[in-house]
């Protein structure tokens, strides 16, 4: 139990780090064009020091799934067979990558078009390291794993969680810089709305993929192996519970808050409204992913002896 | 061509007696929870009315046949490519060995094996699984399951003699598919074993195994 719990705590939070980190890239971009860099910078500045934290945690989470964690280091040593250690490479890569740009970015160190170029490969090794993680899971062995909904919804976690993440973390900050640096507090209020809006709206357009990848997968899982098949049992059964929470959580946090911090985001002076909203679509939606990660690891059918 | 190690086992023979296990257990002396051999009871049919006393039930063919299994040290080992600590790996001889220093107890290789073969010791924190009795083999012993067998349903060898003498069936229910990691196993199949992946049994008495 606290090797699964190792597992869903370290894929959800790297998961949530990389997804993050793009997400704050796409913010930069449209932010840089619109107010220029200084503005860009109070916008995600802090927010990528939080980043850091959570995917150091993640990784942290990581070592409890093994028996023996002092080894932890040799798990990159068969990169050139073994997923595993090829996620673990990719990880550690993308952790280095984007603590080198927090730093640089922090300090102000370097020209900015250096900085770019680090943040845009740990953004680059970032995706490899998802991809190398879904790789992990599509055994021949695991029949419900084996299937290109895995990588599907790992990216579709990384950007929901990443982006939602992210909207939650622009609230604080806005109070932060309401209160030390009134003079921006304006420019710096209508740039987090014109930006909440674009998550709120990527947001609902994942939940969407979610609601189709889901019941698409069921289906196949259903009319697959007699692993497969026992593993749709499980969901439809068993585990119809946290399936149906899953569900529910992720539609209120993601459909319902979604579309209100959407709505909402439109017109000026609903802040602590908007704080609200996107606090609790975060929260939900965090809530909906664990209990989809927990199903991830016990729906699963080995085709083994 | 290169050398590969091999179990063989006749299921025409064997009575499901587990003594091939029991051995194993005690000269590794495994704690509760580890085999290293297995033996699955695997069975299937039904009853019937009898047509002419519909009260009185008539077996339908109905059958049961025991498979002892192992590590298959398979020539596509899928463990050794996954292990992300390079602690297994494939001799010379094509045994399959776990280097318990090595190993970080990720227990990756419980996933990626189709036999169940790689378990994980809890109380040490490393994966342990059948070394082919290296040791007694070195001396020039035979593996204690084959030993211990009463009804001599299990032997070893050279993969390609063992093939010549006794035939290439290598997946028989409730073994998984060959085509995972094609085991270094040859099995001369009950007379009523099914092919894997078409049987119409189950594993009996699963906690028994």
């Amino acid at each position: 139990m606290l090797r699964e719990f190792a597992l869903i705590t370290f894929t959800i939070l790297a998961q949530m780090s990389v997804g993050a980190f793009l997400v704050l890239g796409v913010v930069n971009f449209f932010v840089v064009r619109k107010a220029g860099q200084v503005e860009a910078d109070r916008m995600v500045d802090r927010s990528l020091v939080a980043i850091i934290v959570v995917l150091g945690l993640g990784m942290l989470a990581s070592l409890f799934h093994l028996g023996s964690p002092l080894s932890a280091p040799s798990a990159i040593s068969n990169f050139t067979t073994s997923w595993l250690s090829r996620e673990i490479l990719f990880g550690v890569a993308f952790g280095v990558l984007s603590t080198l740009f927090v730093v640089l970015q922090w300090f102000k160190i370097g020209p900015v078009v250096l900085r770019n170029v680090i943040a845009l490969l740990a953004s680059l090794v970032g995706i490899v390291f998802i991809y190398a993680m879904s790789k992990i899971y599509m055994l021949p062995t695991q029949p419900a794993w084996n299937t290109l909904a895995t990588p599907v919804s790992f990216f579709t976690t990384a950007l929901l969680l990443g982006s939602l993440a992210m909207g939650a973390a622009f609230i604080p900050n806005y109070a932060y810089l309401k209160r030390k640096n009134p003079d921006c507090a304006e420019l710096q209020c209508d740039l987090m709305r014109s930006m909440l809006r674009w998550i709120a709206f990527t947001a609902v357009v994942l939940l969407g993929v979610e609601f189709v990848v889901t019941p698409v997968y069921l289906v196949s899982l259903a009319s697959g192996s007699p692993q497969a098949v026992e593993s749709a049992r499980l969901m439809a059964g068993e585990l119809g519970l946290p399936f149906l929470l899953r569900m529910i959580l992720a539609f209120a946090g993601a459909g319902v808050f979604g579309f209100f911090l959407y709505q909402n985001a439109q017109s000026a002076g609903r802040e602590k409204v908007l704080g609200y909203m996107v606090y609790a679509a975060f929260v939900l939606v965090l809530a909906a992913e664990v209990f989809g990660r927990f199903l991830f690891y016990s729906s699963q059918v080995a085709v083994t002896l | 061509m290169a050398k590969q190690l091999a179990f063989y086992f006749d299921s025409s023979a064997c009575t499901g007696c587990k003594a091939c296990a029991i051995a194993c257990k005690d000269r590794s002396s495994l704690p509760v929870g580890i085999n290293w051999r297995k033996v699955y009871d695997y069975g299937g049919g039904g009853w019937i009315p009898s047509p002419a006393h519909p009260e009185i039930m008539l077996p339908n063919n109905v059958f049961v046949y025991s498979t002892s299994t192992s590590c298959m040290h398979c020539e596509k080992p899928r463990c050794v490519e996954a292990c992300p600590a390079k602690a297994i790996t494939k001799r010379d001889d094509g045994v399959v060995l776990i280097n318990s220093d090595l190993c970080i107890g990720c227990r990756y290789c419980e996933w990626v094996c189709p036999y169940g073969a790689p378990q994980f010791n809890e109380e040490k924190g490393y994966m342990t699984k059948c070394d082919f009795c290296q040791e007694l083999q070195e001396k020039g012993l035979n593996p204690v399951c084959v030993d211990a067998c009463p009804m001599r349903a299990l032997g070893f060898g050279e993969l390609d003699e063992l093939r010549q003498k006794y035939g290439n069936v290598n997946a028989i229910e409730p073994l998984p598919s060959a085509d995972i990691t094609n085991p270094s196993i040859v099995i001369t199949p009950h007379k009523n074993s099914q092919p894997s992946g078409q049987g119409t049994g189950r594993i009996i008495k699963l906690t028994e195994v």
